[in-house]
């Protein structure tokens, strides 16, 4: 049986007349156990597979093995099937005259490795249809709780209309989550995070096609280990409070404020997916009427909820305080992950830039990258951001942009840019 | 008077008395909280407290907006935290003796303390005792209650009255007031752990009701005051302050208990004490008005004896001689002045025709 704890890190007093408020709250979860195994329901897994012309021989045989590899990793009992997306989407598996799923055993896996041996590539690509035959194909399955996917692209969303693809992924959204991979080059870091963010999952760079099946593996046994179906994060706040955001900053930095659902008057709710074995990071801010100097109340109820069991509270206070020493520290865990968001932000940002040609920006942008992420000590985005640019002073952020920078580099800096790194508690 | 039967506290084990609402050792809670509201009177007769009477199908409701309090101690709509049963509690010994200790506003515990017994015969007899724990040392709020207490229970046994002369009465009276802080300071020794930051200490202001007499000892700067209905209102006690001793060289009122050393008492109760027999006073109660005993956390609003009296009497125009609901009336008032501090009030109803009968002395204050 899954246990959760919360945790809070947040500096409660305010000084008089102040009233916003910040917490890092951690929420941890252990003995998630393996997925479809919570007794809510099954669990279901879609391999989907870029087949367009571009994908060509050598990429094709990597997805067929990397798709194979993911296939091995499904437990026995888990319902699965295989899509292949070029500019429609066709059921690889399982075979058949509508759309279904089968249940993983020795001998739907043996089967589903055979259909996968007839992927070519020819067509175009549009990854709304993908989703759509996604979405169509676990409906089929009554009951599923935990519903996965995996999708891989090599190329741009050509073959439909942004509102189109838009439609899709709306369709899509909290039918399934979606972990999503672009090999080479080809495709736009912005449209698949697009669907990585709504579907719960997330984005990364394949540079080299030799690397897929040990990726797929690696997300395929990850939701094979979440046996939490399906959790929601509640923010609670009091009467006349506003709740300013709700990010997700750790493992990836992930503005929940959007995806808000009222669950009464004073509590919405956030989607978080399926939960493994982990800890993630929570930064809540909310805004509250200035009480006396000396009032104590609390600010935030901070809470993991799976179906209407609260199963985990972070309480998070407000002092309103006349002392400055009190009142003017600022706790570590919330600037770090604030520091954290903006590095997410400022490299995604000039990266744009930099794409557009706006040599002023990218370089302004870039710069305050390379000085947030030398103070919040993230030395992985230091590494990828000096492919980018030339460093000349780290703590100013004064940086030139480089001549000749590698595509490949500066997808991996963008994709990654989400990633943070755990405050030093 | 004291309560007879004797209870455990089920947090430190130590002895309390049935019907408390909290242990006066460790201040855990003993009993579900009181409604906000307590009902005006005790039953004619009874000598129980009003916020003892039991409430327990009663949900905890919040003290600020009325929502219902969750388990984790705050409000469910407001996010108020829950008052603890310290931090606001009322006594009404007999319908015409009551008092409210507050928290206020900018502490963050209620170190202020109050204990009342009274007969149900109004204007008989009563007991008054405010404590004021001093804020930066350890444990006050525990020892100033179990000072109260203390204090309380040695002059409900010692009831001098129908022996003797006025004079006499008041010196049994004034003896007892001595025995009377005495106990008090040794509950606040009790309630010191040595070596812990500074020891626990408090004030000391108690007044006794006999019939026509009226009786005050303090230690340290809370106070007692009369305030009749009609003629000139007094100020029983000289606070032993540094601010008292400015007033007394010549400083205005004003001036002095505003100014940075006003609340430095020069005499305390606790193990550090250095003298803490208490300086007394007496008075005969010849006309109707109110017996009020407080402690700074009021009297810093609302100092000088004339404009205490027309504070009282506006706050009475609605409740009228109810003095628990005058007396909340008093502490609600401190608290929109600022709560700066805790505050307590506790009043007697003087208006029985005894009174009127025993003599007609001018206000004639002694110490």
């Amino acid at each position: 049986m899954a246990t959760f704890s919360a945790e809070v890190y947040q500096n409660e007093f305010l000084p008089d007349g102040g009233s916003d408020v910040h917490a890092i709250v951690t929420v941890t979860c252990e003995g998630a156990g393996e997925a479809g195994s919570s007794g809510s329901g099954d669990a279901a897994e879609i391999v989907i597979v870029d087949s367009s012309g571009s994908m060509g021989a050598d990429k094709i045989l990597a997805a067929q093995n990397a798709a194979a590899a993911a296939l091995d990793q499904v437990l026995d009992g888990v319902w699965f099937a295989v899509i292949s997306g070029n500019h429609e989407a066709q059921l690889l598996f399982p075979v058949a005259a509508e759309p279904g799923m089968v249940r993983m055993d020795h001998q739907t896996r043996a089967a589903a490795k055979y259909a996968i041996g007839d992927l070519a590539p020819t067509g175009g690509t549009a990854m709304g249809t993908w989703l759509r035959l996604a979405t169509q194909v676990f409906a089929t399955v009554p009951g599923l709780a935990q519903k996965h996917a995996i999708l891989l692209t090599d190329g741009i969303n050509q073959h439909e209309t942004p509102q189109q693809l838009t439609a899709n992924i709306e369709a899509a959204r909290g039918q399934f989550q979606c972990d999503c991979r672009g090999v080479g080059s080809d495709w736009h870091v912005g449209e698949v995070r697009r669907i990585a963010t709504t579907l719960l999952g997330s984005v990364d760079l394949i540079a080299s096609a030799e690397n897929m099946a040990a990726d797929f593996e690696q997300i395929m046994r990850q939701s094979m280990g979440r046996g939490v179906a399906e959790a929601w994060l509640r923010v609670w706040a009091p009467q006349g409070a506003q709740v300013l955001f709700v990010r997700q900053v750790s493992p990836t930095v992930d503005d929940l404020t959007p995806r808000r659902a009222e669950v009464n008057a004073l509590t919405s709710a956030y989607p978080t997916g399926s939960w493994g074995d982990e800890a993630r990071d929570y930064h809540v801010a909310v805004r509250l009427p200035a009480k006396a100097v000396g009032q104590e109340q609390l600010a935030a109820r901070v809470q993991l909820a799976i179906g209407p069991d609260v199963v985990a509270q972070g309480l998070v206070k407000a002092m309103w305080s006349s002392d400055d020493t009190l009142t003017t520290r600022i706790d570590p865990a919330v600037a770090h992950y604030t520091g954290q968001a903006e590095l997410a932000d400022a490299i995604q940002e000039g990266l744009a830039a930099k794409a557009s040609g706006d040599t002023a920006t990218a370089t302004t942008k870039l710069g305050r990258a390379v000085q947030l992420a030398a103070e919040t000590g993230n030395d992985e985005a230091t590494t990828r951001l000096k492919k980018i640019v030339e460093i000349d002073d780290a703590v100013t952020g004064k940086v030139q942009l480089r001549r000749s920078v590698d595509k490949l580099d500066e997808m991996a800096l963008d994709t990654a840019s989400t990633k943070t790194t755990r405050v030093k508690k | 008077m004291t309560p007879a039967t004797v209870v455990q506290c089920p947090e430190c084990a130590a002895p309390v008395s049935a019907g408390e609402q909290y242990c006066e050792a460790c201040g855990a809670e003993l009993a579900p909280a009181a409604p906000a509201e307590a009902s005006s009177a005790a039953p004619a007769g009874s000598d129980q407290p009003v916020e003892n009477r039991e409430a327990a199908d009663v949900k905890p409701r919040c003290h600020q907006c009325g929502g219902d309090v969750a388990a984790d101690g705050y409000c469910t709509m407001c996010g108020a935290k829950a008052r603890s049963p310290r931090d606001h509690f009322t006594e009404q010994p007999a319908t015409w003796v009551a008092a409210v200790c507050d928290r206020g506003i900018r502490h963050s515990r209620n170190e202020d303390a109050v204990a009342l017994d009274a007969r149900a015969e109004p204007g008989s007899h009563a007991v008054l005792v405010v404590c004021d724990g001093v804020s930066n040392s350890t444990d006050s709020d525990v020892a100033s209650l179990a000072a109260a207490r203390a204090a309380r229970d040695t002059l409900a046994r010692s009831s001098p009255s129908g022996i003797g002369t006025a004079g006499a009465r008041v010196a049994a009276t004034v003896q007892a007031l001595g025995t009377a802080a005495d106990a008090a300071n040794e509950a606040v020794i009790r309630h010191t752990v040595e070596g812990q930051g500074e020891p626990a200490s408090c004030t000391f202001v108690a007044a006794v009701v006999d019939a026509s007499l009226l009786v005050v000892g303090w230690v340290g700067d809370s106070r007692a005051y009369w305030l009749p209905d009609t003629g000139e209102p007094l100020m029983l006690t000289v606070d032993d302050s540094f601010a008292s001793e400015q007033i007394a060289a010549g400083v205005p009122r004003k001036e002095a208990e505003t100014g940075p050393q006003a609340h430095a008492i020069t005499r305390w109760l606790g193990i550090d004490a250095p003298d803490h027999t208490p300086h007394t006073s007496s008075l005969d109660l010849a006309t109707p008005g109110w017996v009020l005993v407080c402690s700074d956390g009021l009297w810093n609003y609302c100092s000088e004896p004339h404009d205490l009296s027309a504070l009282v009497q506006e706050q009475a125009a609605g409740p009228g001689a109810d003095p628990l609901a005058l007396a909340a009336a008093l502490v609600d008032w401190a608290n929109v002045q600022g709560g700066a501090d805790n505050i307590t009030a506790a009043l007697a109803r003087i208006d029985g025709p005894e009174h009127l009968k025993e003599g007609t002395h001018d206000g004639n204050v002694f110490s």
